[in-house]
């Protein structure tokens, strides 16, 4: 009977790879695609660019932040590309220097939000059953109010509250815009990896971890984990063009970073008065807000897409 | 129908006590001692005994709530901490019907305009009009509207006389014919940012529709394309859209804030923030109460008339 | 004869990836005449489908028709045709009927409006002539109260209403052309063969030239006149259905017939003919004969193309060595495999390995709101009720039954998957929990399952040596060093190369893939096996190979199955002894062959007459059931099979439990009709015993 089945070696395609190179491979394929089309290839370029102004910015900042050593509101020109301030500080360092606290403030946030999100969505969608529904239930609630508000609130509150310098409280506070930012977008975060996870659930190689006798542990993290990843980059992206966008918009509400730092929608607030006599103090920090914000939409459209196609 | 109605009811009921428990923690719970942060520093100590024993604070948390709740529920919202001593009901409803007429605006200029870009984008797939659109929307999706909102003040109110730069000047009394000219500005600016969010997923929504298999079905029985699309694809892709734009309510208002502090408009937004700086409490549950149940409403009619257009909900 | 109403010539379809044309389809032909049905077969991937979108000139954006076709659709040219007369002919002239009628139909219109805009615009009716018209033609597709159907939306319609009202669409214009591309795929085998025997009689009074569309051999046998067998984009045969299948001229034929196992057939008469490899990619196709990578008889002048020859008048044949095949010099001996070693089958004496006995489930319905109010709770949905069976050791036991049957819920039970609501399972002397979280790691090791869709019971992010390697490790304890021996092994047995062992998933076809779980299932040395529906989501061709490696794993290893499926030949060619199942009770168990000579259960001779057997000598008319199956929710009292029972004999079938009764050879019956008069009722029916029909190959080519 044997012979009624030839060994396949016909079969084999042309494709063979180690396990090491098939992940090295998938992430060239990933960073060709994501570079290859104009759109998404621009906004990784300039999300390149601001990040590594963020990290060089206090090394090539021509000035400190804080500097007033210059004639106020000076024209854009030699020494000072973007023009200086009210308070005769640089405007260009000032717009450096920002760029290292909004990657800081909004991309710590969201890294918060997506691995506490991604961990509450998988515990929760694996699981199911009655903690599934009253949290979900409690997400679901929570996604009604809208994130700018609950932000203002929180932050209107803590403002307010006197601590001990020093003690853990008042450095939860000092850093209470990124704790916002990763409490607003964890709900989200959550729901996004629960509904991948209740899809990878039901695919049967779960199944064959179950009547293994995997632990669940094993099965979230070793089964689920790898077939979420995808949908959890293009949240990650997508939380990360959002939180840059409400950072900007409570430093411009006031509620955000406090005077003086150079925070960009500080910055614009402070300036917006004297749009008439120096339009550039207001321009180039709201043109960096703009100006990152679409090259994150623009990277994260592209890796919606990539991931999209592949299925 | 009537299933689907009495969930969304439900979750109606649950999402505003979850978030009346969850403003009453922010903003009692969690600061502390609540009479001293609405008065100051500076507040003497008898004036601060007194407010406790007004906002109740002497009592277990668990009544603090339910009284709460109850006075809220009655109508009874509490009055401001600085002379004179306003009722915050009136303030807040007040205002509510300024940012109301803003909202109005906007989704009137907003939702013909954005169906359309949306559906010509979805129509035109990967031809140069939908890139175009998209890359449009977004790039306008990506503007804050502190920035779409300066950008119009300066460059487009400064140079002509048609658009006054502030809305400010808009009070209780102003009727809303005598606003209207101010709200032109501010409500492109929310427009903008509306267009944006409704036209991406209208777009989306088109897209997906024209892959489905009945639309195989309508040109293969020979149906002109304009037959095909009106018909059978707009019937399909638009019933999400009613969602979408509910949706989009929660977005409008976080923009309305940005936009009313923008221009100086006395709305809701504008208050919300006076009431943080000036640790009104009470008035900022009131603000937040009056927000989400705003919200709420618009989803439960959402929701009431999408189940009324779409067939696969009405009848199972 | 019958005048030409299509006729196509050398039609290539190209579609545009990364700037290249590449090829779908190559050099294709036909002709239809009218009241012909003319067939076209093939695997996934064979370019099928692309041919009938080709030929009504509805490509997706990216492809086309390339220069030098020829349509010719009574005498019109249809390759150069503008959209506008395309436009004028579709849906009046043309009608296609597609696969899915569910997502065939358009959600939120009704479907009386759906039916009635054709013609309307075709025909210029008014709107009332146009729902007299709708009505009409509901009433000739045998749609119940055509009036009240009008006002209702596609789901809220059952599977073969939905596939009525796409059949009635598609003919309502009287097209002269018919283009049905798979349109029972989805369908359960009662429902198909009652829409088959409706498609036939509606093309027979229409006179319309039909081109059917379908992988599936029975299909073709049971309602075409001609077919063409399709592979890599290429015609490689064509012919009458009576010539084609009596005597195939090309090795992709005769391995496509040989694959399947024929009604009644079970492994212990021969193995299955299989095809090694897989069919190639559009992008690497072979420089020669694009099937010679597989054939058998694949010689050094099939490294050439061969050209499409016509052997007789109206056959067509592209292999270089038809003559010799049609002289018998060369063959594919359909006799070199002996089936398995035949052991007294009614082995009483063997150890019982698992037994069931009143395994039952019913899930809960969720109280909604209104339920609440009313202080009411749903009635649970049953789906499966008191069922006892048992295996033996190294035995296959064959479950079969159509969607909703409580198959899967039971299998399901049976691992551990689902908790059940009552009933004992015991397992080599164990009494077994519940759930799977719950057993001993013995229990797990020696209870495993092959699970249906091989696309997903692989983990894509784990490479084949891993998923193997995890149940040796974790069950058996072994160390890596021979975990990773034995990961070589196992993919020896299920005839893979150990090196597949750091492939990925995605880098295996479905064949292989299936033999990668099977390897995993195999790993930890179990008893007992469950197999869900293990070779449904397989083409033909791999569905053999895998059927046969199923068996002598069985035999090598004493191994025993719990075998599901909802196909009746597949299930009666690997099991011992099957049950068949319908609304979550068994209603006949019974010997492979048992199942197809009468007495019969009338649920399993519905089943049987509904095959459709790939013989056109051997045309049967199915026993009409009424395709609405009655809901789980709401069960039938007494016989459940009673709603649709063609034999059924009075109040007793609705008011009674029907009785077990023994034919006193292992093969069970429960129904209220004595099996003498059950066995004189069905004779009329009688198919032909399995072995007359069967070995067509072997027996005219020696």
């Amino acid at each position: 009977m044997a012979q009624a089945e030839q060994i396949t070696e016909t079969e084999a395609s042309s494709r063979k790879s180690k396990p090491l190179n098939h992940s090295i491979a998938a992430t060239t394929e990933f960073l060709r695609l994501l570079f290859g089309q104009l759109q998404s290839g621009l906004g990784a370029v300039i999300v390149l660019l601001f990040l590594l102004l963020a990290v060089l910015g206090p090394i090539i900042a021509p000035y400190a932040a804080n500097d007033q050593s210059a004639l106020p509101l000076l024209a854009p020109g030699a020494g000072h590309p973007f023009g200086t301030d009210a308070l005769g500080r640089d405007v260009f360092s000032r717009v450096m220097l920002g760029t290292q606290s909004i990657f800081v403030t909004a991309g710590t946030g969201t890294l918060i939000a997506v691995v506490l999100g991604a961990a509450v969505g998988l515990f929760i969608g694996y699981q199911g059953g009655l903690l599934d529904e009253v949290i979900s239930r409690a997400i679901d609630a929570f996604l009604a109010l809208p994130a700018l508000l609950i932000a203002l609130v929180v932050l209107g509150v803590v403002k307010n509250l006197d601590f001990v310098a020093g003690s853990w409280q008042a450095l939860l506070a000092d850093s209470s815009v990124l704790l916002v930012i990763a409490l607003v977008y964890v709900p989200i975060v959550a729901r996004v990896i629960r509904s991948s996870t209740l899809e990878v659930k039901t695919r049967e190689f779960v199944q064959a971890a179950q009547i293994r006798g995997e632990s669940r542990v094993y099965i979230i993290f070793r089964e689920i984990l790898p077939s979420v990843v995808p949908a959890l980059v293009v949240e990650a992206s997508l939380r990360f063009s959002y939180a840059i966008f409400l950072v900007a918009s409570l430093g411009f509400l006031g509620a955000g970073a406090r005077p003086p730092s150079p925070d960009w929608g500080l910055m614009v607030n402070e300036n917006r008065r004297i749009y008439q006599v120096a339009p550039w103090a207001l321009a180039y920090p709201a043109a960096a807000i703009a100006l990152l914000v679409v090259g994150v939409n623009l990277t994260s459209d592209g890796i919606k897409r990539i991931v999209q196609k592949r299925g | 129908m009537g299933r689907f109605l009495l969930r969304r009811l439900a979750f109606f009921v649950f999402t505003l006590i979850f978030t009346s428990l969850l403003v009453f923690v922010l903003t009692r719970v969690l600061p502390g001692d609540v009479a001293r942060i609405i008065l100051g520093r500076e507040a003497g100590e008898d004036q601060v005994a007194a407010l406790r024993v007004e906002l109740g604070l002497d009592q277990p948390l668990v009544i603090q709530y339910l009284d709460w709740v109850g006075d809220f529920a009655r109508g009874d919202w509490g009055k401001t901490f600085v002379s004179p001593r306003q009722d915050i009901r009136e303030i807040v409803l007040q205002r509510a019907e300024k940012s109301g007429w803003l909202a109005l605006v906007t989704l009137v200029m907003a939702v013909p305009i954005s169906i359309t870009l949306g559906v010509i984008a979805g129509l035109r797939e990967g031809k140069f009009l939908d890139s175009l659109i998209s890359l449009l929307s977004l790039s306008v999706v990506s503007l804050p509207e502190f920035v779409t909102g300066l950008f119009l003040i300066n460059i487009v109110a400064r140079n002509s006389d048609f658009f006054p730069a502030s809305s400010s000047g808009i009070g209780p009394g102003t009727t809303f014919m005598e606003a209207l000219p101010k709200l032109w500005l501010p409500a492109i600016t929310a427009t903008l940012v509306l267009i944006a969010y409704i036209a991406r997923l209208t777009r989306a929504g088109v897209i997906e529709e024209l892959k489905r298999d009945y639309v195989r079905t309508a040109v293969l029985k020979g149906l002109p394309y304009r037959v095909v699309v009106i018909k059978h694809v707009l019937r399909n892709a638009l019933i999400p859209t009613i969602t979408v734009i509910a949706n989009s309510t929660g977005w409008l208002i976080s923009g309305l804030v940005v936009i009313e502090f923008v221009y100086g408009y006395r709305g809701l937004g504008s208050l919300l923030i006076a009431a943080i700086e000036n640790r009104n409490l009470p008035q900022i549950q009131a603000i937040v109460m009056v927000t989400v149940s705003v919200i709420l409403v618009a989803n439960f009619l959402a929701d009431m008339l999408y189940s009324i257009l779409n067939p696969r909900i009405t009848l199972s | 004869m019958n005048e030409t109403v299509l006729r196509v010539e050398n039609l290539g379809i190209s579609y545009r990836m990364r700037n290249r044309w590449l090829p779908a389809v190559r050099d294709f032909q036909v002709r239809v005449r009218r009241g012909q049905i003319h067939g076209i077969v093939g695997e996934s991937g064979s370019g099928k489908s692309t041919v009938v979108q080709g030929i009504i000139r509805y490509l997706a954006e990216n492809g086309r028709t390339d220069p030098g076709s020829v349509i010719e659709f009574l005498g019109r040219d249809l390759a150069n045709a503008s959209r506008q007369e395309l436009q004028k002919l579709w849906g009046a002239q043309v009608s296609i009927v597609p696969q899915h009628p569910m997502s065939a139909l358009n959600p939120s219109i009704r479907v009386g409006e759906q039916v009635a805009e054709i013609v309307r615009l075709h025909a210029g009716l008014g709107r009332a002539a146009a729902r007299e018209a709708v009505i009409r033609a509901f009433q000739r597709v045998n749609l119940a109260d055509p009036e009240t159907l009008l006002e209702r939306y596609p789901h809220e319609l059952s599977g073969g209403m939905q596939q009525r009202i796409v059949i009635a669409m598609a003919l309502i214009t009287s097209p002269q052309l018919l283009i049905l591309d798979e349109p029972t795929t989805n369908l359960d085998v009662t429902t198909e063969a009652v829409i088959l025997d409706l498609v036939r009689k509606l093309i027979r009074e229409e006179q319309a030239a039909a081109i059917y569309v379908t992988h599936n051999l029975g299909v073709i046998a049971q309602l075409c006149d001609r077919v063409t067998v399709m592979y890599a984009g290429e015609i490689m045969e064509e012919g009458t259905v009576n010539d084609l299948f009596a005597r195939p001229l090309h090795p992709y034929t005769f391995g496509l017939l040989n694959s399947i196992p024929r009604p009644g057939q079970t492994k212990r008469d021969r193995a299955l003919i299989t095809i090694p490899g897989r069919p190639p990619s559009l992008t690497e196709l072979p420089q020669g004969c694009v099937y010679a990578p597989r054939c058998p008889l694949a010689i050094e002048i099939c490294r050439q193309p061969p050209p499409l020859e016509l052997p007789a008048e109206r056959h067509l044949i592209r292999c270089h060595r038809w003559q010799e095949i049609l002289r018998g010099e060369v063959s594919i001996s359909a006799e070199a495999q002996a089936g398995v070693d035949d052991i007294a089958i009614a082995d009483l004496q063997r150890e019982h390995l698992l037994t069931v006995s009143g395994l039952t489930k019913h899930f809960p319905v969720r109280r909604s709101l209104f339920d609440l109010l009313r202080g009411t709770s749903p009635l649970p949905i049953r789906a499966v009720d008191n069922v006892n069976l048992s295996v033996q050791k190294g035995r296959t036991l064959g479950l079969v039954g159509e969607s909703g049957s409580g198959k899967t819920t039971l299998s399901r039970m049976i691992i551990g998957l689902t908790e059940r609501t009552g009933g004992e399972i015991t397992f080599m002397g164990l009494d077994i929990r519940n759930h799977v979280r719950e057993r001993s790691k013995d229990v797990l090791a020696r209870l495993q399952m092959i699970f249906q869709n091989p696309q997903n019971s692989l983990n894509p992010y784990l490479t084949v040596g891993q998923s193997i390697r995890r149940p040796l490790m974790k069950l058996l304890g072994m160390s890596r060093q021979d975990a990773d021996r034995e990961v070589s092994r196992l993919l020896r047995a299920v005839n893979l190369q150990p090196d597949y062992a750091v492939r990925y998933p995605d880098e295996l076809s479905g064949g292989e893939k299936q033999r990668v779980a099977i390897a995993r299932a195999f790993a930890s040395d179990p008893a007992l096996i469950i197999c869900d529906e293990p070779v449904s989501s397989l083409d033909v061709s791999v569905q053999a190979a895998v059927l046969n490696l199923l068996a002598r794993l069985q035999e090598e290893q004493d191994t025993a199955y719990l075998f599901i499926s909802h196909d009746l030949s597949v299930v009666s060619y690997l099991a011992d002894y099957v049950a068949v199942m319908y609304l979550g009770e068994i209603f006949e168990v019974g010997y492979g062959r048992d199942l197809f000579e009468p007495p019969m259960h009338p649920y399993t001779e519905a089943l049987v007459s509904a095959l459709p057997v790939p013989d056109p000598r051997r045309r049967t008319r199915p026993i009409p059931l009424s395709d609405d199956i009655p809901s789980p929710r709401n069960l039938p009292t007494g016989c459940r099979f009673h709603t649709r029972c063609p034999h059924k004999i009075g109040r007793i079938c609705e008011d009674e439990v029907p009785p077990w009764r023994d034919e006193g050879n292992g093969h069970f019956i429960r129904c209220h009709i004595p099996l003498d008069e059950l066995q004189a009722k069905q004779q009329a029916y009688a198919q032909p015993a399995a072995e007359t029909a069967w070995g067509l190959m072997g027996k005219e080519q020696g």
